[in-house]
């Protein structure tokens, strides 16, 4: 069965970079989303076993969307893929519950192997 | 607003110039220690006469020019506010008040890194490899009615936008990329090859 993978971010263009990056015969079933109450929506709809997150967004930013994640218990895997890499954003990143920090310009061979690290590969 | 490039390329030049801008803002944390706020980066076309207003605000703000050239060709103008930069010079363990050499240092070295930083969004992420001169200092003439009386060759003036705030004290800082006709096309081509 597919699996439901959300892609949150506010630039069309970040969007287009995560999905030519991810596995071609990986079997997903991927929704958009264009800020962080999107990307709950997403979550709550089912549409986000794993959630690939920026974390600059309009309406709700990528921290508030780890915080609400992390209050509601949602098991979402959430993997952050983020243009600002300063050390601050990394430790608060993970100190919120991401699985993974990713760096922008997004590396495919980076993502793919955090793929095989949560067993979705 | 903004004939000179379409929403979704807009949208494209935004988001490389926003990484581009958030590797130079983490080499820039991890010399002064301290977590920098980075805004979305604008980017408009500017006009002659925005482009002149902009020039006019130079008793706020220092500006320095450098040129570039490679597969893309023309001038980054750097401006950063006469408050932040000594702001950033206590974040930074210079004396303060800075002397005239420390902040003509301090004001090159940071234009470097924010021009630095834009430059290297083309060259890496678009394949438009280009080469960046030092910057220099840039005092705009004025004429005895306080215009900007400097003539700019360029017609077509990209204005990247970036915001950086250190501690609590705003360091504000605008990056203006003007480029040669024949390299808006460049670049306008590169960022369509990414878009398709």
């Amino acid at each position: 069965m597919a699996i439901p993978v959300t892609i949150a971010d506010d630039s069309a263009l970040s969007r287009k970079m995560i999905r030519r990056a991810l596995p071609a015969h990986w079997d997903a079933e991927i929704s958009e989303a264009t800020n962080g109450r999107e990307a709950i929506l997403a979550v709550e709809a089912g549409k986000a076993d794993v959630l690939f997150l920026d974390l600059q967004m309009p309406e709700m930013d990528g921290y508030q969307v780890l915080q609400t994640l992390k209050d509601h218990h949602e098991k979402t895997v959430v993997i952050v893929i983020s243009a600002d890499i300063q050390p601050e954003a990394v430790a608060l990143v993970n100190s919120l519950g991401a699985f993974r920090f990713l760096k922008k310009p997004l590396v495919a061979s980076e993502l793919q192997q955090t793929l095989t690290e949560v067993g979705l590969l | 607003m903004n004939a000179l490039l379409s929403e979704a390329q807009r949208d494209a030049l935004q988001e490389l110039m926003n990484i581009s801008m958030g590797q130079a803002a983490n080499a820039l944390a991890r010399l002064i220690e301290t977590r920098i706020t980075l805004s979305i980066p604008r980017i408009v076309a500017a006009t002659p006469s925005e482009f002149a207003a902009l020039l006019s605000q130079h008793e706020e703000n220092w500006f320095t020019r450098q040129s570039f050239m490679g597969k893309v060709n023309g001038e980054a103008l750097t401006q950063l506010t006469k408050e932040g930069c000594e702001a950033l010079a206590v974040a930074m363990d210079y004396d303060v008040p800075l002397s005239d050499a420390s902040r003509k240092e301090l004001v090159l070295e940071l234009a470097n890194i924010l021009a630095g930083a834009c430059l290297t969004g083309f060259s890496e992420q678009l394949d438009l490899a280009t080469k960046l001169s030092m910057p220099t200092l840039y005092v705009p003439t004025v004429n005895s009615g306080e215009q900007v009386v400097e003539y700019f060759r360029w017609t077509s003036t990209l204005l990247l936008e970036v915001e950086f705030s250190v501690d609590a004290s705003l360091f504000d800082s605008k990056v203006i990329i003007c480029l040669e006709q024949r390299s808006v096309q460049t670049l306008l081509a590169s960022i369509n090859e990414l878009l398709e």
